[in-house]
């Protein structure tokens, strides 16, 4: 990947974990806790976080063709997304030094930086070409 | 579409996804994506959803004490990602479902995951429940 790309589309900012918390004392969770909004607060007033929310814990999941829904989407909080930043900065590069500030870093929690998209991803060139192609 | 503004409540479907899209045909392609159009446009329109966007299928993950473990490319072409979000601006878990349960997507093999926005971070919930047993269990 070129880390270098521009993209005019922002980035989105992930947080993977929910357990971060688990064996803190209640005046470090508060810590951290007060740090991420803060965090937040500031990359929003520079105009680098356009949005941002914490997500509840419970969920459903809805899947197949008989649109099953299920209980929690997740199996485990070690892996559930646990809120997210919009960011509108314009390099992958800086959208991962934001995300290395992540206050929950240090106890577990993950981002996933993803750059975001203007168009449909289920229209790729190269699938259009295949298909022109007639190769599937 | 365009990102959205901070808000107090609603929902956020997050499409995990593991690019069923591949092994359409053009014809049937371009169906769904017609399908999936529409659904949008009837959200937006309808005042339901506030905003969504793709996600490309690359990108970085920042891990460890200092953010200093970064793994970063394309992801694996069978690994089941979040493929991108809508942001519903409905007041119930109930209608929220029965929006996702209308997604085109689905029979495709696209899941879709139900989340309530909240301002609160979870963790500082928690904290103040459990900080309300102990005092009521002192009391």
């Amino acid at each position: 990947m070129n880390m270098q790309n521009q993209n005019r589309n922002g980035y989105m900012l992930l947080f993977v974990g929910m357990d971060w918390h688990k064996g803190l004392s209640p005046e470090q969770t508060q810590k951290v806790s007060e740090d991420w909004m803060a965090w937040f607060k500031r990359l929003n007033e520079q105009g680098k976080a356009v949005a941002g929310h914490p997500l509840g814990l419970e969920g459903k999941s809805v899947s197949g063709k008989n649109r099953t829904v299920t209980d929690g989407p997740f199996a485990e909080a070690k892996e559930a997304i646990g809120g997210y930043f919009m960011l509108a900065v314009p390099t992958m590069d800086e959208a991962v030094a934001i995300a290395q500030q992540c206050p929950g870093l240090p106890y577990g929690a993950k981002v996933e930086v993803r750059p975001v998209l203007s168009d449909c991803p289920m229209k790729p060139e190269n699938k259009i070409e295949e298909s022109l192609v007639g190769a599937k | 579409m365009n990102a959205i503004e901070m808000s107090n409540d609603g929902y956020l479907l997050l499409f995990h996804t593991n690019q069923w899209w591949q092994e359409l045909g053009r014809e049937e392609l371009q169906q769904v994506i017609e399908q999936n159009h529409v659904w949008i446009e009837r959200l937006m329109t309808t005042g339901k959803a506030r905003g969504g966007q793709a996600l490309a299928r690359k990108g970085a993950l920042v891990a460890g004490k200092n953010g200093r473990t970064i793994v970063d490319g394309p992801f694996a072409e069978s690994k089941e990602v979040i493929g991108g979000y809508l942001l519903l601006n409905v007041a119930t878990f109930e209608e929220a479902v029965a929006i996702a349960k209308s997604s085109p997507g689905l029979a495709y093999g696209s899941s879709i995951e139900v989340r309530p926005l909240t301002n609160v971070c979870p963790s500082a919930a928690r904290l103040k429940e459990l900080m309300g047993e102990e005092q009521l269990a002192t009391a």
